[in-house]
């Protein structure tokens, strides 16, 4: 059976779960409405010369703001699918069920991923809908195929991240510090509320070493200033670069750990 | 004796002793000292049932997390069906079913028939073959009027079950069972231990290794017995063996016997 195939049933099986919590997936879309609201009226307060300088050519702070908040999340998901699906498990013991089975580890944490990346897939369109409804956000001119390529190259570059704090999880069981020092910094320096360009030297630099940079970068180049390839290589090969180095990485590292909670026999250990 | 299903050559398991506060961070790597498994040989052969008995800390669960590939044995080899357990994970479990005695490893939101569709996509079964498999092993265990249920109203017999349902959904030549009766109620029990033995063992020649404290089951199942005992293996024979050659009237009492002799043997200096 194709690793499709049993990503595809991850896929139904934590979309059938969400079915049972309906009332939680229209809470969702109503705060995503909150949300492009929150980044609406802050953009009206929101002006400098500095920051009309950073921003990409033809767009305002709103545009600015609310494509860094919904694909930042990416980041987000991409931290908390994998280790979130090993803590699941082990507490309702699905984690030794499924190791049992015939399926690889390398697809049961890809399986464990899909479901989150396409639901964070549709509340990103939420967020640009509601944003496109009730304030104004326009991307008329923006480069869907560029945006695609781009987000699938983030999600790469993230999901390497992911499975690094995966290996973590199995191996500490609890908190996750690397996690939220991952997060914090991107959320300092990745340029999710503000442009690189306004931070200070150093902070910048730092910014260069991390892949969310680069993604919201390319995707604000392709949604508000329709950016054509040629612009947009530049963050589509760092994230590339990115991708190439931490997947095999993370899953070198995941397996590592696996095998050390088998040697000290904590692998289901809550 | 038939061709060996289950083999354990010198089977060693020791885990790092428990570190808390900043130290546990060093666990992973900590050194294992702490002896679970000394030394362990056997060999279960195919179509046999065997049951591992000794007291709680004996070393049961762990010699057959072992074999289902849960963890690696700190020395020596095991094979199931040919396949080394450590080196050919994912061939030795092809081979095998494993299911312990609690009523826990399901999605309680899910259905039993998308537990059992989900588990059997992971074992590489789809479509019409899954479907027919998920009707074949429910019938056999009684539950297939309760697929369409979440896992959560189930009562506890019934997702233990349906636990032993995902073991066998594909077909597996060894059957792994820790505890298999220790949350089921005397007549469910009884019914469950029916089914093992002659559907699962005699009828289907299904290779059985369970791990049980209930010795009127052991006696009713197993072909033979291994008493683990401080994680060695003190005995492996037929339950009408071990009472004879202990001169004791009860399975029981042979258990207690060889015990006792173990731990004389090991306070000898």
């Amino acid at each position: 059976m194709s690793a499709l195939r049993k990503i595809a049933a991850f896929f139904w099986r934590d979309f059938a779960i969400a079915r049972g919590y309906r009332g939680a997936l229209v809470l969702e879309i109503v705060e995503a409405l909150f949300g492009a609201a929150t980044f609406f009226y802050l953009s009206r307060f929101v002006e400098s010369p500095e920051l009309e300088r950073a921003l990409p050519a033809g767009s305002n702070y709103f545009e600015f703001a609310l494509v860094g908040f919904a694909f930042f999340d990416y980041l987000n998901v991409a931290l908390g699918a994998f280790d979130s699906s090993i803590v699941e498990a082990r507490q309702n013991r699905t984690l030794e069920a499924l190791l049992v089975t015939q399926t690889p580890l390398a697809v049961i944490l890809a399986g464990s991923a899909a479901y989150p990346f396409v639901a964070l897939a549709l509340r990103t369109c939420v967020y640009l809908g509601w944003g496109a409804l009730f304030f104004g956000f326009a991307p008329r001119s923006a480069n869907w195929p560029g945006a695609i390529v781009i987000l699938a190259a983030s999600i790469l570059a993230f999901a390497g991240l992911g499975v690094l704090s995966a290996s973590y999880q199995i191996l500490f069981k609890r908190g996750n510090p690397a996690k939220w020092l991952v997060l914090g910094v991107s959320g300092l320096v990745g340029g999710m509320m503000y442009p690189v360009a306004v931070l200070p030297g150093p902070l910048r630099v730092v910014a260069r070493l991390i892949p969310v940079t680069y993604s919201l970068e390319g995707m604000r180049a392709a949604l508000l200033a329709g950016a054509g390839w040629g612009e947009l290589w530049r963050s589509l090969a760092a994230l590339m670069i990115f991708a190439v180095v931490l997947i095999p990485l993370s899953f070198a590292v995941f397996a590592w750990a696996l095998r050390r909670t088998k040697v000290t026999g904590t692998l289901t250990h809550i | 004796m038939a061709a060996s299903a289950i083999v354990g050559e010198n089977l060693e398991k020791y885990f790092p002793p428990a570190l808390s506060g900043w130290r546990a961070w060093l666990h992973p790597v900590a050194k294992p000292t702490q002896c679970a498994l000394a030394g362990v040989s056997f060999a279960v052969g195919s179509g046999e049932a065997v049951a591992i008995v000794g007291h709680n800390g004996a070393g049961k669960s762990t010699l057959l997390r072992i074999l289902a590939t849960l963890i690696v044995p700190t020395h020596g080899r095991a094979t199931l069906g040919g396949f080394d357990v450590e080196r050919e994970g994912g061939g030795a479990r092809r081979q095998l079913g494993y299911h312990t005695g609690g009523d826990e490893g399901f999605y309680t939101r899910l259905t039993g028939q998308q537990n059992l569709e989900f588990f059997a996509a992971m074992n590489n079964l789809q479509g019409a073959e899954a479907q027919r498999r998920i009707a074949e092993v429910t019938e056999c265990m009684g539950i297939s009027g309760e697929l369409d249920r979440q896992v959560r109203t189930l009562s506890t017999g019934m997702t233990h079950r349906l636990g032993l349902a995902r073991a066998l959904l594909h077909g597996p030549a060894v059957l792994l069972l820790d505890e298999p009766t220790r949350s089921l109620d005397p007549l469910a029990a009884a019914d469950f231990r029916r089914l093992l033995k002659d559907d699962l063992v005699r009828r289907r020649g299904t290779t059985l290794l369970f791990a049980s404290h209930t010795l009127s089951e052991v006696e009713e199942i197993a072909d033979r017995v291994l008493l683990l005992d401080h994680g060695r293996l003190v005995a492996c024979d037929s339950p009408a063996r071990l009472r004879a050659s202990t001169g004791a009237a009860t399975l029981e009492g042979a258990i207690a016997r060889l015990a006792r002799t173990q731990a004389a043997v090991e306070a000898t200096p």
